[in-house]
């Protein structure tokens, strides 16, 4: 090679090897923050881990001791009703777009309404949740945040649903049509169940992100210090819980805050692995 | 000839239980018809609901400061006789995080990306790629924490503004935004033809050049598309933001300093706000949810123009 | 365009076969496009029909105009006629569910459900019928046996339809059909997927299930047709070119088209 030629490309080399480096040094940024959150979040949480956190309830604020009890249960129960809302209302709809629905103009429109309040601002969510329900009510309770939870899961569902049921090759559905099969039991007993593996993983997952949502809770169910499981009055739960006491320079309270956020992370966590592994497994039958 | 009769006359008596059958089957089939259908338009149905319902809450504050609420600094809520309330150190707020963690956010999740398409080793690109996406799944109230007690601190030590700052804020939601973008490019960028890179490697490109001048301009919508869509989280988010931001409504003098954003607002003051004054906050909300749909749709577009030049 | 429904060479002692489906002046759109032009043809009660012709010539569309499998599908639609025992199974009000009961078709690629070999069996019966399961267990033995599947299955009647090889499935898919009791099986391209050994096996099948129902068979293997049917109809570019005996199709052809195909000169 010419001199010219020589210095041209050891410029390239260069210019290749300082983009190649930053590009080491993006992932190993990236996954330092994720290793610093983790560990502030283990050395933290864990010393509060004990069995008390699961039996006692949440303590006064400058007390000693107490628990994160009534706020596990009430974020269980709200989780559960807001899923056990959302998800049907969900999967339905997700049925509709990729069934009946599927060569139609308004399943685009659908689809496309559904992917901007899958990104919505979960705060927003709170402010609607606000004005439709605990106006009226006259209260923040369990309810109200349990359908705030519920606006969040419908568009998840509605997304993993379409997009699981799409996957199902149409010869299967010709088939159960050939034998007289009515249109709905198509659905039901063939497509659900050729599909059954994804769209619980879509469930999965949008039961990991309500559990870690705070925004719209904070206006709709609110917390409480107390026991309660009754849904019409304001219920406990963990972040909310964590939410104020963190806002106190009580340090039982940052202690404790700390354990229930390594609770909810786990738990998220968890969840996420899980619809993956479930997800994967069904894929490699 | 009575071969077929006899052969259609039995046909016909067992094909008349049958009709009877399909005939009850048909009222369930239709139900269930009916049910998905509502609920899908019920999620049309949602959309219009959450906006109608931010316009009447917002009205009060929309008929009494018109435009100027998106010009005016000033807020306190507790002036007399009424009010006096102005959106703009929020809105600020909002974009100056949004864009400076996109700043942030965005050269290093393409830096990540091209990591795992072009020079990531094969073992380690699950894994990696999982560990990235993990950052998503982490709730974002623990970023808030995290913000609060352990970087906000580290900040404040060095210099670099205090412990509450849009600066803090900043970071979070870049570290938010980032497993996004980082996947969202991942994705597009598997979607290269091999033979296109191949062709380039073959006349000698070095991996850069590959990637600046095959990958990218071939996924430059996708990724656009893609970082929109980090925006629209970003503007959105809450929990992160609040415990770092400050709170402050004054106008911010520099990164260092404290200030607001609309979410981080709302979520502060809606708990003990009445009248005059939670109506300003639900006007911010209906202002960032206006934002938000329009970043968002703009974004959807563009990943559609994609698909459909995928598809040609 | 040609029909005869009797050979030259013999006297016509019998009565008039007669027939299960009767095709009038079908024309089939999809969108603005025709792709059938003006069918008429019979298929005759409890004989084997094949349909042969190059790709894209129309015998896969016309199938499936038998049993109505197109109306799951916008902007397909037939005109004309065609007489199920005399009723017209393209009017509206038609009830679907009921006609595809009779006429059950068996595809190109073999498509168990994902459940149990008994289950895909008992699926569709069950849906007609509400019987015991032991009632439930000869009808299951009886649709595998007809479908030449029984003993090797018969074990492990709980495994998944999908652990059987490709031949088994597609067996296992005729087993499926036969099990709710039709009139009439149309099979489209049902070996195109097999290996032929299975493909003997299902060419043997069909021989045996022709002594009970109508059978329609559309192949792209004329040595099948040769094989397999009584009669054959030789489409091509939408348009039924010839119907006639198989064996005066394949050796004293009317339409030159026929004997280029037949040939090998195209398709």
């Amino acid at each position: 090679m010419s001199k010219t030629a020589n210095a041209l490309y050891a410029g390239r080399k260069r210019t290749n090897i300082i983009a190649m480096t930053l590009c080491y040094a993006a992932t190993i940024f990236g996954l330092m923050w994720l290793t610093l959150i983790l560990a502030s979040l283990l050395i933290n949480g864990i010393p509060g881990l004990s069995l008390a956190i699961f039996f006692e309830n949440t303590p006064p604020p400058n007390a000693q001791g107490g628990g994160l009890a009534n706020a596990i249960v009430g974020s269980l129960m709200l989780t559960t009703l807001g899923v056990g809302i959302g998800a049907p209302v969900g999967i339905l709809a997700g049925t509709y777009m990729a069934e009946y629905g599927r060569y139609e103009r308004i399943t685009s429109v659908i689809r496309f309404i559904n992917d901007i309040l899958l990104s919505a601002p979960s705060i927003i969510i709170g402010l609607f949740i606000y004005t439709l329900v605990v106006l009226p009510m006259g209260q923040f309770s369990g309810i109200a945040g349990a359908l705030a939870l519920a606006v969040i899961v419908i568009p998840v569902v509605v997304r993993t649903t379409e997009d699981m049921l799409m996957l199902v090759p149409n010869p299967l559905r010709e088939a159960a049509s050939a034998l007289g099969m009515p249109r709905s039991l198509v659905i039901k007993q063939v497509a659900y169940r050729a599909a059954r593996a994804g769209i619980i993983t879509g469930v999965l997952l949008a039961v990991a992100r309500v559990s870690g949502e705070t925004a719209p809770l904070l206006f709709t169910v609110l917390s409480n210090q107390f026991w309660s499981l009754d849904i019409t009055q304001p219920l406990a739960n963990l972040p909310v819980t964590i939410n104020n006491f963190i806002n106190n320079p009580d340090p039982n309270w940052k202690k404790l805050a700390w354990t229930g956020a390594l609770i909810i992370t786990f738990a998220v966590l968890s969840l996420n692995i899980g619809a993956r592994a479930l997800s994967k497994s069904s894929q490699s039958k | 000839m009575t071969d077929m009769a006899m052969t259609s006359h039995a046909a016909s008596g067992a094909s008349a239980e049958r009709a009877a059958v399909l005939q009850k089957l048909r009222g369930r089939d239709t139900l269930f018809y009916w049910m998905t259908r509502i609920a899908a338009i019920s999620v049309l149905g949602l959309l219009g609901a959450i906006m109608i319902s931010l316009v009447i809450g917002a009205w009060p504050a929309i008929s009494t400061y018109g435009l100027s609420f998106i010009t005016t600094v000033r807020w306190a809520p507790n002036a007399m006789p009424t009010p006096v309330l102005g959106g703009l150190s929020p809105l600020i707020g909002t974009l100056i995080t949004s864009i400076v963690a996109l700043l942030i956010a965005v050269p290093v999740g393409l830096g990540i990306a091209i990591f795992l398409t072009e020079l990531c080793p094969p073992r380690l690109m699950r894994p990696i790629s999982i560990a990235i996406e993990m950052l998503a799944g982490i709730p974002s109230i623990i970023y808030g924490m995290w913000g609060f007690f352990v970087l906000g601190p580290f900040l404040a030590e060095r210099g670099l503004g205090g412990n509450l700052s849009l600066l803090n804020a900043s970071l979070i939601l870049a570290i938010m935004v980032l497993p996004f973008i980082t996947a969202i490019s991942r994705d597009v960028f598997a979607t290269v033809p091999p033979v296109l890179k191949e062709a380039a490697y073959g006349v000698g490109c070095t991996t850069w050049e590959v990637v600046r001048n095959v990958v990218v301009p071939y996924t430059r919508v996708g990724i656009i598309g893609g970082v929109m869509l980090a925006l629209g989280r970003a503007l959105g988010e809450t929990m992160a933001v609040t415990f770092v931001v400050g709170n402050s409504f004054r106008l911010p003098s520099s990164l260092f300093s404290p200030g607001t954003t609309i979410s981080a607002a709302i979520a502060s003051e809606f708990a003990e706000s009445a009248d005059l004054h939670q109506s300003a906050l639900i006007l911010l909300g209906l202002l960032l949810f206006v934002l938000t749909f329009a970043v968002l749709t703009i974004a959807r577009l563009m990943l559609m123009r994609l698909e459909k030049q995928k598809g040609a | 365009m040609t029909i005869e429904t009797h050979s030259s060479s013999q006297p016509s002692a019998a009565l008039p076969m007669p027939e299960r489906i009767s095709v009038r002046d079908l024309r089939f759109y999809y969108g603005e496009s025709l792709a059938l032009k003006n069918i008429n043809l019979p298929l005759y009660d409890r004989k084997v029909t094949a349909f042969i012709g190059p790709s894209g010539c129309g015998k896969s569309t016309l199938l499936r105009v038998l049993n109505r499998m197109y109306d799951l599908y916008p902007g397909q639609r037939a005109e004309g006629e065609v007489l199920l025992d005399g009723e017209n199974i393209l009017q509206p009000g038609i009830d679907l569910n009921l006609l595809r009961s009779r006429v059950g078709m068996v595809f190109q690629k073999p498509t168990p459900f994902p459940m149990t070999i008994y289950d895909n069996i008992a699926f569709g019966v069950r849906l007609y019928e509400n019987i015991s399961k032991a009632d439930m267990d000869v009808r299951v033995e009886e649709a595998l046996s007809k479908a030449a599947l029984w003993k090797e299955v018969k074990d492990k009647l709980n495994a998944s339809g999908l652990s059987l090889s490709g031949g088994q499935q597609q067996r296992l898919c005729i087993a499926r059909t036969v099990a709710i009791k039709p009139e009439v099986i149309l099979f489209d391209e049902p070996c195109s997927a097999l290996d032929p050994i299975s493909t003997a096996k299902i060419e043997e099948l069909i021989d045996e299930l022709k002594s009970e129902y109508t059978i329609a068979i559309v192949t792209h293997n004329m040595q099948q047709a040769a094989r397999v049917s009584e009669h054959t109809a030789f489409m091509y570019l939408g348009d039924l070119i010839e119907f006639n005996e198989t064996s005066n199709i394949f050796t004293t052809p009317k339409d030159q088209r026929t004997q280029d195909y037949i040939t090998g000169r195209f398709g």
